[in-house]
C-alpha cells in the first residue's frame, strides 16, 4: 500500500481551500475531495490555540440570575454577557442578538463560555458551571405567537444597518412579528385593512371582492414543521488577534458579510477584520450569517491567544433550522377553469431571532403565488418570533412552505371543477411578456415546457386515471438585489488565478470558476487555478447562496476575462442585479431572473400502514446553460433527495421549546435504499442564460408526492407525510404533531 | 495509556485514553483527516475505517481495541485504487465528506461479491448518509467499480 497519511497532518496555520497559486487543478486528476487531500475547516487548526465550549441555556424564556464556577480549575477562562457590554448588537437583517446573553430566549441559547488548554478540559469545564435561572412564560407556535396578547419574545423591535438588510421593515409593534411583507397588486392597494391578520378563519372582509368573479373558492391550511441542515461537517471556527486586526478561519456561505458583521461587533473597520473560508463539508443555508465566529473572536480576545470552535452535532441541530410555517391559501377561478385570484396569508416561525426569517418570509410569499395568471394577488407574509431555535436560511428558502400548500391547492381546485389537474396549470401558466403579481414581466418562461415534462415522465394522459400520480411546477426567485465581483490575474507562471468570494460548500463552485474562466480566456482548464475566498484577497461577493452563484458570478467573470485581455495581467469584473420589492405592496423586482422547476411523482398507499410506496420520482429543472453537466446534476438530485426527506420523514420535534430528536438516530435523512425511484432532467435550451440549479428541485417533490397520495383519498396537509399521518389523513381526524403542540 | 496501531501498514505509538474513540485517536494524534465524525453514534458512515479488511465505525470503536488489527484509511489505499478512480470518473461526490467512508464500504462490498446489482449495493451504502445527497452517482460509481 501507498503510505500518504504523512501529508495530511494538520497544517501550520490557517487551512486555505485550493491553496491559493500553485495549486493543482480543481478539473484535473483524481478530485482531492474523494481521498482527503484537501482541509475543511473542521480540519483547519492555529498552533497555541485554546477550546472553546459554549454554555447554553436550559430553559426557553428567563433570565440567567447566577453562575456557579467553583469548580473550575484556574486556568479556564469563562466568558460571561459581563464580556460583551462593549460589543454591538448583531443579526443580519434585524440587530437582536448579543454574542452571550443575560435573557435567554430558546432552550440552547448561549449565556456562558469557558475556554480551556485542550477540547477535553473545555467539555469537562462547561459540564462544571451551574447556573440559576428565573424562568418566565414562553411561546412556541407561530399562531400562538401571532395571537393578541401573546407573551413578547423581544421588549421591543430592532434594525439592522447590515447589507443583508436589502429591504425595509415592517416590525409591528406590540406584537411578536419582527416583519410584514405584503403584496397587493393594484386593484387591491390602499384599502383600509388589520395590520396583522392572527386568525386563520379571518373572513378578509376588506378585499373580498377580488373573488367576486369566483364561480369556485379553495380555501385551505397547511403545515411545514423545523427540519435540520444536518450539514456532514459540523461548524467549526478558528480564531486569532493579529496586532489588533481579527483573522477568522470559518465554514461561512457568507465571507464578506461576515467581516462586515464581525467590524461592527468589535467596532472595527472592516479591513481589520479577515474571514479565510476552507472547503466546507456542506451547509444548505446552515453556515450563514454570524454562527459560532463572533463568540469564538471573543473568546480570543480575552484569552489572547488563537481559539478554536467546533460544534456538538446537537448544537448543529439548534445552531440554526428551517422554519416551521402555517400557510392559508385561497384560491379562487371560473368555472371553466381560469384562475381569478389568489390570497396567502404565510406564517413563518422565525424562533427567538430574525436571522434571516423577513427574507424567508418574503420568498414564502411570491414563491406561492406560483407561475400562474391572475387578477388579484393579496399576500401577507408574518415574520413570528417565538422561542424555539432560529430558523434561517435552508435549501429552498421559504419557497417550499408556501409550494407545499400553494401546488395542493391547485389540485383541490381541479377536483372541485372536474378539470384536469395539467390542464387546469397549463390553462394558467404565466408566458412570455405575461404580469408576475410583483408587476414584473416574466422573460425567458419555460414553465409549460417543464409542466409536459414532468407530466410525461409519469405517464400523465389527459382526463386519464391519474390514480397514484401528481404533477406540480414552480418558479422561485434569486437574492435580488445583488452584487458579484471577480478578479482574474495573470500569474507570473502563465497560469491564471481567478480570485472570487463563491464559498465551495461542495456545489463544485471551484470546477464551475475553473471552467468558465477557460472558456471566457480561451485557455486549457489546466491553466486556471482558483484562490480561496479570503476576504484579504478576493473582491466583494453577495453571498453563496439562492442558488445565485453560478448565474452571478458568470458574468462577473466574462467581465474580468474580458477586461483582463484589455489591460494586460489583471481584470476586474462586476456584476450586480438592480431590485427589490416594496414591502407593503409587494411591487418591484423580485428576481432578476427565475428558477423554474416541475416535479411528479408516481406511488401507492399502503392502506394497512399508511406507507408511501414511489416507483417514480422525477424533477425537471430550467438551467438555461449548463457549464459543468455532472455538478448540474448533483445538485439537481441532491434536492430532490432532500425534498424527498421533507415529504416523507424529515421534522424536528420539541417538547417545550426543547429539541427532543437533535441526533441522526432520531432525526432521519434519506439513505441509499430511499433513491431507487428517482429520475431527473437539467432542461437545457440552445443559447440560454445560464440559471443557479443549487435548490430548484427542492419545493415541487412534497406537493407532487401529495397529490400523488390524495389521489387515495388521504388529504394530508401537514409535513412531513408519515405512515401516520397518512392514515390520520384518509381518516378526516387532524394529527396531533408528537411535540404535543398542535402544528397548526 | 500507550497504544501501537497499525494504521495504513505503518505502527504509530499514540498516547490516549482508554475510552477514546479510533476516529479522534486517528484524527487528532495520527494526524489523519480522512476518518470524519458527524453523527457520533454509528449511523452515518463518515468516520468509517476498515479494521483487517472489515469496515467499522470509528467513532463507536475504543481505540485500544483496535491494537494488534490493520487499520485502513482513505489515506491508505493505493493511488491507483479502482473505487478511487471510479467515484472519480463517475463524479460521485459533492463537498465530499462522506466519500472516504463510502469509498471504503464499497471497497468491501465488492471485495466480497456484495456489490452484483443495484439493489445489493442500495442495502450495502444504507450506513453511509450523503446530505449533499450522490447516492445516485455514488450508486453508479460503486456498480462500475465492481465490473
Ligand atoms: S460518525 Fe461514526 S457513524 Fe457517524
Ligand atoms: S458529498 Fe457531501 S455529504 Fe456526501
Amino acid at each position: 500500500m501507498t503510505q500518504r497519511a504523512d501529508q495530511t497532518r494538520p497544517g501550520d496555520g490557517p487551512a486555505r481551500a485550493y491553496d491559493g497559486p500553485g495549486a493543482s487543478s480543481a478539473v484535473r486528476g483524481i478530485n482531492p475531495r474523494i481521498t482527503a487531500q484537501i482541509s475543511y475547516s473542521i480540519d483547519s487548526t492555529i498552533p497555541g490555540e485554546w477550546h472553546l465550549r459554549i454554555i447554553r441555556s436550559a430553559i426557553p424564556a428567563g433570565r440567567v440570575t447566577g453562575f456557579q464556577t467553583a469548580l473550575l480549575d484556574d486556568d479556564v477562562i469563562f466568558l460571561t454577557a459581563d464580556d460583551v457590554s462593549d460589543l454591538n448588537t448583531f443579526g443580519c437583517q434585524i440587530a437582536d442578538q448579543v454574542v452571550l446573553t443575560r435573557e435567554p430566549k430558546f432552550v440552547g441559547d448561549a449565556i456562558a463560555a469557558v475556554v480551556a488548554p485542550t477540547a477535553r478540559d473545555a467539555r469537562v469545564a462547561a459540564s462544571l458551571v451551574e447556573v440559576d435561572y428565573e424562568a418566565v412564560p414562553s411561546v412556541f407556535g407561530e399562531m400562538d405567537a401571532i395571537a393578541p396578547g401573546a407573551q413578547l419574545v423581544h421588549a421591543k423591535h430592532y434594525t439592522s444597518e447590515s447589507d443583508s438588510a436589502y429591504f425595509d421593515m415592517r416590525p409591528q409593534d406590540g406584537t411578536n412579528v419582527c416583519h410584514r411583507f405584503r403584496i397587493r397588486t393594484p386593484a387591491l392597494q390602499g384599502r383600509d385593512e388589520p395590520e396583522v391578520v392572527p386568525h386563520l378563519d379571518d373572513p378578509d372582509d376588506a378585499l373580498a371582492d377580488a373573488f367576486a368573479d369566483a364561480d369556485v373558492i379553495v380555501d385551505e391550511v397547511f403545515h411545514t414543521p423545523a427540519a435540520a441542515h444536518v450539514p456532514m461537517e459540523p461548524h467549526a471556527t478558528n480564531a486569532q488577534w493579529v496586532d489588533g486586526r481579527l483573522e477568522v478561519t470559518t465554514g461561512t456561505q457568507t465571507p464578506f458579510n461576515m467581516r462586515q458583521d464581525l467590524a461592527h461587533i468589535f467596532g472595527l473597520a472592516a479591513e481589520d477584520v479577515r474571514v479565510v473560508v476552507p472547503f466546507m463539508g456542506g451547509a444548505f443555508g446552515a453556515k450563514t450569517f454570524i454562527r459560532t465566529e463572533a463568540i469564538t473572536a471573543l473568546a480570543a480576545r480575552k484569552a489572547g491567544r488563537p481559539v478554536r470552535c467546533v460544534l456538538d452535532r446537537d448544537e448543529v441541530f439548534n445552531e440554526v433550522t428551517r422554519h416551521p410555517s402555517t400557510v392559508r391559501i385561497k384560491l379562487g377561478a371560473k368555472r371553466d377553469g381560469t384562475f381569478v385570484a389568489k390570497r396567502i396569508w404565510a406564517y413563518v416561525n422565525t424562533g427567538a431571532y430574525a436571522d434571516c426569517g423577513p427574507g424567508v418570509a418574503q420568498k414564502m410569499g411570491y414563491a406561492g403565488v406560483g407561475p400562474y395568471r391572475f387578477d388579484h394577488v393579496a399576500v401577507d407574509s408574518y415574520c413570528i418570533y417565538t422561542n424555539l431555535p432560529p430558523g434561517g436560511a435552508f435549501r429552498g428558502y421559504g419557497a417550499m412552505q408556501s409550494i407545499w400548500a400553494a401546488e395542493r391547492v391547485v389540485d383541490m381546485m381541479a377536483d372541485k371543477l372536474g378539470i384536469d389537474a395539467v390542464e387546469l396549470r397549463r390553462q394558467n401558466l404565466l408566458h412570455e411578456g405575461d404580469t408576475f403579481c410583483t408587476g414584473e414581466v416574466m422573460h425567458d418562461a419555460r414553465f409549460e415546457e417543464l409542466l409536459d415534462d414532468a407530466a410525461a415522465a409519469v405517464g400523465w394522459e389527459k382526463d386519464g386515471d391519474r390514480r397514484g400520480k401528481g404533477v406540480v411546477v414552480i418558479l422561485k426567485g434569486m437574492q435580488t438585489p445583488s452584487k458579484a465581483e471577480a478578479r482574474i490575474e495573470l500569474l507570473p507562471d502563465g497560469r491564471y488565478e481567478v480570485q472570487a468570494a463563491t464559498a465551495d460548500i461542495g456545489q463544485g463552485a471551484g470546477e464551475m470558476l475553473t471552467r468558465l474562466a477557460a472558456e471566457y480566456l480561451k485557455v486549457e482548464v489546466d491553466q486556471v487555478v482558483v484562490c480561496a475566498p479570503d476576504t484579504d484577497r478576493v473582491p466583494y461577493d453577495t453571498r453563496t447562496t439562492s442558488s445565485r452563484s453560478t448565474h452571478m458570478m458568470s458574468r462577473a467573470l466574462a467581465d474580468a476575462a474580458r477586461d483582463l485581455q484589455v489591460h494586460g495581467t489583471i481584470g476586474h469584473g462586476y456584476v450586480s442585479n438592480d431590485g427589490g420589492l416594496d414591502p407593503d405592496t409587494g411591487q418591484g423586482i423580485a428576481s432578476s431572473h427565475w428558477h423554474q422547476g416541475s416535479a411528479s411523482a408516481e406511488l401507492e398507499v399502503d392502506d394497512e400502514t399508511g406507507i408511501i410506496s414511489l416507483s417514480t420520482l422525477y424533477a425537471c429543472s430550467y438551467a438555461g446553460k449548463v457549464i459543468n453537466k455532472h455538478g448540474a446534476e448533483l445538485q439537481n438530485e441532491g434536492s430532490m433527495i432532500l425534498g424527498l426527506g421533507t415529504a416523507l420523514f424529515e421534522e424536528l420535534q420539541y417538547t417545550e421549546g426543547q429539541m427532543t430528536n437533535p441526533n441522526l438516530s432520531d432525526y432521519n435523512i434519506a439513505s441509499a435504499l430511499d433513491v431507487a425511484s428517482i429520475r431527473h432532467r437539467v432542461m437545457e435550451v440552445p443559447g440560454g442564460e445560464v440559471h443557479g440549479l443549487g435548490e430548484t428541485a427542492v419545493p415541487p417533490v412534497p406537493p407532487a408526492i401529495g397529490n400523488a397520495v390524495a389521489t387515495f383519498g388521504y388529504d394530508v396537509r401537514d409535513l412531513p407525510m408519515t405512515p401516520e399521518r397518512v392514515l390520520a389523513a384518509r381518516l378526516g381526524d387532524t394529527f396531533q404533531s408528537p411535540t404535543g403542540e398542535d402544528p397548526q | 495509556m500507550n497504544l501501537t496501531l497499525n494504521v495504513n501498514g505503518r505502527a504509530v505509538d499514540v498516547d490516549a485514553e482508554p475510552h477514546d474513540m479510533l476516529v479522534d485517536v486517528l484524527r487528532d494524534q495520527v494526524g489523519l483527516t480522512g476518518p470524519r465524525v458527524t453523527c457520533g453514534v454509528g449511523l452515518c458512515g463518515t468516520c468509517t475505517v476498515l479494521l483487517d479488511g472489515e469496515p467499522v465505525s470509528g467513532c463507536i470503536l475504543m481505540a485500544p481495541l483496535a491494537q494488534g488489527k490493520e487499520i485502513t484509511t482513505i489515506e491508505g489505499l493505493p493511488e491507483d485504487d479502482e473505487v478511487v478512480a471510479s467515484f472519480d470518473r463517475n463524479h460521485a461526490f459533492q463537498c465530499g465528506y462522506c466519500i472516504p467512508g463510502m469509498v471504503l464500504t464499497a471497497r468491501d462490498m465488492i471485495d466480497k461479491g456484495h456489490a452484483c446489482s443495484r439493489e445489493e449495493i442500495r442495502e450495502g451504502l444504507g450506513g453511509n448518509l450523503c446530505r449533499c445527497g450522490c447516492y445516485l452517482k455514488i450508486i453508479e460509481a460503486v456498480e462500475e467499480a465492481a465490473q
